[in-house]
């Protein structure tokens, strides 16, 4: 499966016209030819596709996941030493942790908000406060997410001094101290984060508010209330409990995403991330780092797969006692 | 519930009350002073601060504040000393003989001497070095130190672009790269120069910061630190610079023109400035192919372009049309000619000329085919609005014209260099010297060199290699003049307009001049400086 | 309308979809100047009784500019979902029939396709090819039917053991028959479900690739650019975001509320 991917992926790149050596400054008249064609040469982009792609297999099975063209020879995924103990940064091991760190936060906020939203839409169905959370719910949905962060950054950053408009630290970051240092990224955090939750919370709380509304109108619920059960513990213990069920599978779908960072709130916001690296990459035609990035991304799907089906058989008490049997 | 509600509210409240406001600030202060921060925006990030390696703006953007060459421009974009106190040409115009300034240190404290410029000269031309910039340099026959203060090239023949091909070349230092792989070497990220300005703090991907130096081969700039914020996309960078949080940005005009007038707190707060652009826009046609290669039809289309209105409707006026491929204001400039004049009437009667014929439906027709063509660009805003415009006027006198917009990498290989184009919008960014060979000589027409519209003309062929060999500025000069009147009678392009650079910066640096030299405003920028009031909060660097 | 009643948000979605469907059609009639006609001399005006929606960085004005952006966001949207839908149902109907080795490769392809985050996939292509409206209808399309695959393939293998399917495998009726008589109709509630959906991110898409460049290209326009091109002078012409953002806002709000509202009411577990 890892191959099928790497190997669609590998012909759709080459699909396209033009490779690194066409940049912008390529159309420099001071720039030579031959020298581009030597460049050509360097990366071996001169050879046929298959060759390359065999290449590219070769280093990939000793997990050296090769040099990034664009930024002259950066590593793709680890940093690298050279002779004299200097340390050069792999592209994906920058990029990586502040979209893995936007995600999760996301993630988290996601399921903790819409298991609240969704619970009460659904205990409170159909009052004032369902139809306006569902309403609510719908708008986040369908707003166009570089819109309101453009509307927001204005109104938060320029209007009102409130938030920092775009980055990831303040200039003197260096001298708050490990509070104020953490406090200062989280406020630059807040616009991006909330941006890129928007949609995912909506369709959330959604997934939850019909899921609680399917399991409150079952049987044990009614045998449960005519027990004389306290509604409070029939939604808590009973209801809730059922109803995240399925939620586990969708976290473990969610995995591979944790690496796509999008790439309008990663421009918008100047957070150097995986989805700016990506698109980057993409239109430099920086085959390694495009690569290297689709093979991770498929890596963690399987993952994610993975633990999606550990995790729900775990959980679902029928499963588990079946194994235990 | 409520409680976790309350919770959220106070850590919002906490949040944003960590900040620090904005007080009015009087910007009269004019009174010189080292020291405070600059902070400009850049989209992209660097790749890599060796200048003969990187090909990107980015990098060269900040690598020219850190390295000096032999010598420079001056604000009148007349040559003068960098390293190199002076220079002298040898009467048979084939040797210079450059004399180095004495004392000179990189920022490491290590003397920079000829040595230093020899290594590099070596290094660049060098054919294991990838560097698409070798070509000019290996056109020196020798290069001779014979002391550590001098350094002497011969040409096997008259070389004019020399002096601006030296005026280029950064210096690197022997001492840390001479046992190094260019190509691959970590002082690409951290490297030591000798000009105003050192490498600081490098945040991958948010921001690279520059610390004076205090050995300057130029001495010390009076601003302590430059920083560049990286921000991608120019909006956000917009509203980084309306909220007073970045100093210093390139602006459209729509923002030059009409955003600022209309929001008073942002213009009280910055002032803009304007000087000629490095570059001007065309229409290009494709010579190789029909009816191109006919001198009317190209002439006709110019006639049938208003320029003021492409000017008025794309720069908002804020551009000048051009008659030459030079700058205006620059004496490369041929001030005779005069820009092709809007004329539908001429247009018409050269197009009747060339056989066409107005049709029934308003088209016109030869031999029972229309002329209609495709104009391709690259995702440019300010190109595509021309096209728009172009194609419009086009329409009035009956030709048809499609636009298609095409990102670059593709526009570049599928398009130009396989020469699969009717007409291109496009741009040239010019050198400071007026040799245009790579670019109109009949040699330069082969797959990926940059005569792909396909001119050819003997005389100017001629003119393009005597004017490289013409070392006698006033004799050069005339061959220029002649050369643009060809370019300008022939047509094979139709100079649209040379655009205005428009620059937003916050009223706290001082020392920037207006109207701005030749050279533009940043030639004096290390003499620009904040006023002690007018900082921001200070704080200590390493 | 009886079908839709207690349902108060489906009819909302419906009402919202109407309007749009009678502009994006009627929009030569509705639509007071020509949408393409630049005009220098009326640069970024504000919206005013001459423009109702103001003027764009040409001169061209806005109102009539929406109202076609309406037919070009609702054309990509209808076409990329068409491509996808039929995709789907194709690969899905086979899968959920047929069963067998036919069924995992399909289901391969599925994981493979899902196991690319979407917007990559179709940001890469888009870059790599030329920009044009037909290219991005396509390529939305041939990246989103991997939902209603699955979903088809589902309702197949339910269906596929019910007495009248059996029946009529035992009668002779040839696959084909069953397939388009029995099968696909009975299967259409989560297929128009997630096209209606599907339309609804479409049109998102549109207007995220036109901020990136890769979207409907000038001079054609479509809610996206007009959205993009406004968004360096949003504090100024404030009528160039304020207006595409809010019309995508309500067409997709309307899309989805039609989209779940036909769930809800198409749903045999009827509340």
């Amino acid at each position: 499966m890892l191959i099928g991917i790497s190997l669609i992926s590998f012909f759709i790149m080459h699909l396209a016209p033009g490779d690194i050596t066409s940049s912008e400054a390529s159309f420099n008249p001071k720039a030579s030819e031959e020298s581009r064609q030597k460049l050509r040469e360097f990366y071996n982009l001169d050879k046929p596709v298959i060759i390359q792609y065999g290449l590219w297999l070769k280093r990939m099975v000793k997990l050296d996941f090769g040099n990034s063209f664009a930024s002259h020879q950066r590593p793709v995924l680890w940093e690298k030493k050279d002779n004299n103990g200097n340390v050069i940064k792999g592209l994906i091991q920058e990029s990586l942790p502040i979209t893995l760190l936007i995600n999760l936060i996301g993630i988290f906020l996601i399921f903790s908000i819409s298991i609240i939203l969704g619970t009460i839409s659904a205990v409170k169905q159909n009052s004032i406060v369902d139809r306006s959370i569902t309403f609510f719910i719908f708008v986040a949905f369908a707003i166009p997410g570089f819109w309101l962060a453009l509307l927001l950054m204005y109104w938060t950053g320029v209007l009102n001094q409130w938030l920092p408009i775009s980055g990831l630290h303040s200039l003197d970051y260096k001298n708050f101290s490990e509070i104020g240092q953490f406090l200062d990224l989280l406020k630059h955090l807040i616009l991006p984060v909330s941006i890129s939750m928007l949609s995912g919370l909506a369709g959330i709380s959604l997934y939850v508010r019909n899921g609680m509304l399917d399991v409150l109108h079952q049987d044990f619920i009614t045998t449960a209330r005519s027990k004389g059960l306290e509604e409070k513990t029939i939604i808590f213990t009973h209801a809730l409990k059922n109803a995240i069920l399925p939620l586990i599978t969708i976290i473990g779908l969610s995995i591979p995403g944790l690496i796509g960072g999008s790439v309008i709130t990663e421009s918008i916001f100047a957070i150097p991330g995986m989805g700016k690296l990506f698109y980057d990459s993409v239109l430099m035609r920086d085959f390694p780092v495009i690569m290297g990035i689709l093979t991770i991304g498929s890596v963690l799907t399987l993952l994610g797969t993975l633990i999606a089906d550990i995790g729900y058989a775990w959980a679902d008490p029928r499963i588990r006692k079946g194994l235990v049997k | 519930m409520k409680q976790i509600f309350l919770l959220i509210l106070l850590l919002i409240f906490l949040i944003s009350c960590s900040n620090n406001n904005s007080e009015v600030i009087d910007y009269k202060d004019n009174n010189l002073s080292n020291g405070g921060v600059l902070i400009n925006a850049m989209s992209a990030e660097p790749s890599n601060l060796i200048s003969m390696i990187a090909g990107d703006s980015a990098s060269s953007a900040i690598a020219s504040k850190i390295f000096n060459s032999l010598i420079r421009y001056d604000e009148n974009l007349n040559f003068t000393s960098d390293i190199a106190e002076s220079w002298k040409i040898s009467k048979n115009q084939k040797t210079i003989t450059f004399k180095i300034k004495k004392g000179l240190e990189w920022s490491d404290g290590v003397p920079l001497t000829s040595a230093d410029v020899y290594f590099t000269w070596k290094l660049i031309t060098n054919p294991n070095t990838r560097t698409p910039y070798g070509a000019d340099y290996t056109l020196v026959s020798e290069a001779k130190i014979p002391d550590e203060h001098t350094f002497i090239v011969t040409y096997d023949q008259n070389y004019a672009p020399a002096l601006d091909t030296w005026a280029s070349l950064e210096i690197l230092p022997k001492h840390i790269l001479e046992n190094e792989d260019i190509n691959s070497t970590f002082f690409s990220r951290k490297p030591i120069g000798s000009n105003y300005y050192k490498l600081g703090d490098w945040i991958s991907g948010q921001q690279v910061n520059l610390i004076k130096s205090d050995n300057g081969v130029l001495g010390a700039p009076h601003i302590d630190k430059l920083t560049s914020r990286i921000i991608p996309d120019t909006s956000s960078q917009f509203l980084e610079l309306s909220a007073g949080n970045i100093d210093l940005m390139n602006i459209n005009p729509i923002q030059f023109k009409r955003v600022f007038p209309a929001k008073p707190k942002l213009k009280r707060r910055t002032e803009l400035y304007k000087e000629m652009g490095n570059g001007y826009t065309y229409l290009g046609f494709n010579l190789n192919k029909k009816p191109f290669d006919d001198k009317r039809v190209r002439q006709a289309i110019n006639y049938a372009i208003n320029k003021e209105e492409v000017i008025k409707g794309v720069l908002l006026g804020l551009g000048e049309p051009i008659s030459s491929p030079y700058k205006p204001g620059t004496r490369w400039n041929n001030p005779s000619l005069k820009p092709y004049a809007y004329s539908p009437k001429k247009a018409l009667s050269l197009l009747k000329e060339a056989g066409y014929k107005m049709s029934g439906n308003n088209f016109l027709v030869k031999e029972g085919k229309a002329l209609e063509f495709e104009i391709i660009t690259n995702q440019n805003k300010q190109r595509e609005m021309t096209a728009v415009l172009i194609q419009r006027r086009l329409k009035e006198i009956g030709i048809k014209v499609s636009i298609r917009v095409i990102e670059w990498a593709s526009f570049v290989n599928r398009f130009i260099k396989t020469g699969n184009f009717d007409v291109v919008v496009l741009g040239w960014s010019l050198s400071l010297d007026p040799d245009q060979y790579n670019i109109w000589h009949s040699s330069q027409q082969g797959p990926g060199q940059f005569n792909f519209v396909g001119y050819h003309n003997e005389k100017v062929d001629l003119l393009l290699e005597k004017g490289r060999r013409e070392l006698d500025l006033d004799k050069r000069e005339k061959i220029y003049h002649e050369f643009s009147k060809h370019l300008l009678e022939d047509s094979p392009i139709v100079y649209l307009y040379a655009g205005y650079g428009l620059t937003a910066v916050n009223k706290r640096i001082k020392g920037i001049k207006m109207p701005a030299p030749p050279a533009g405003i940043y030639h004096n920028s290390y003499n620009w400086y904040i006023p002690k009031s007018l900082r921001r909060n200070e704080f200590t660097d390493k | 309308m009886i079908f839709f009643k207690g349902n108060s948000l489906a009819i909302v979605g419906f009402i919202i979809i109407s309007i749009i469907l009678f502009v994006a059609i009627f929009a030569h009639f509705l639509s007071p100047y020509d949408p393409n006609y630049i005009d220098i001399n009326s640069i970024l005006l504000p919206p005013s009784l001459d423009h109702l929606m103001g003027t764009d960085g040409l001169g061209r004005d806005v109102l009539s500019r929406m109202l076609y952006g309406a037919r070009i966001s609702l054309f990509v949207g209808f076409v990329a979902v068409g491509i996808a839908t039929l995709i789907g149902i194709i690969l899905g109907s086979i899968a959920g029939f047929y069963g067998g080795w036919l069924d995992s490769v399909i289901m391969r392809l599925v994981d493979i396709m899902l196991s690319i985050p979407t917007f990559f996939l179709i940001l890469a292509v888009i870059a790599f090819l030329t920009p044009s409206i037909w290219n991005i209808m396509i390529v939305i399309g041939l990246t989103s039917w991997m939902g209603v695959t699955r979903l088809v393939r589902a309702e197949f293998l339910s269906l596929r053991q019910r007495d009248y399917v059996l029946a009529s495998i035992v009668m002779g009726t040839s696959n084909g028959k069953i397939i388009t008589k029995h099968l696909l109709p009975n299967s259409l509630t989560p297929i128009i479900v997630s096209s209606v959906l599907g339309i609804a991110s479409a049109v998102l898409i549109e207007s995220g690739l036109s901020f990136l460049g890769l979207g409907v290209q000038a001079p054609t326009a479509s809610w996206g650019n007009i959205l993009t091109d406004g968004k360096e002078y949003i504090q100024f012409a404030w009528w160039l975001s304020l207006f595409p953002g809010l019309a995508i806002l309500v067409t997709v709000l309307g899309y989805n509320l039609l989209g779940e509202g036909l769930r809800d009411v198409l749903d045999p577990k009827n509340k």
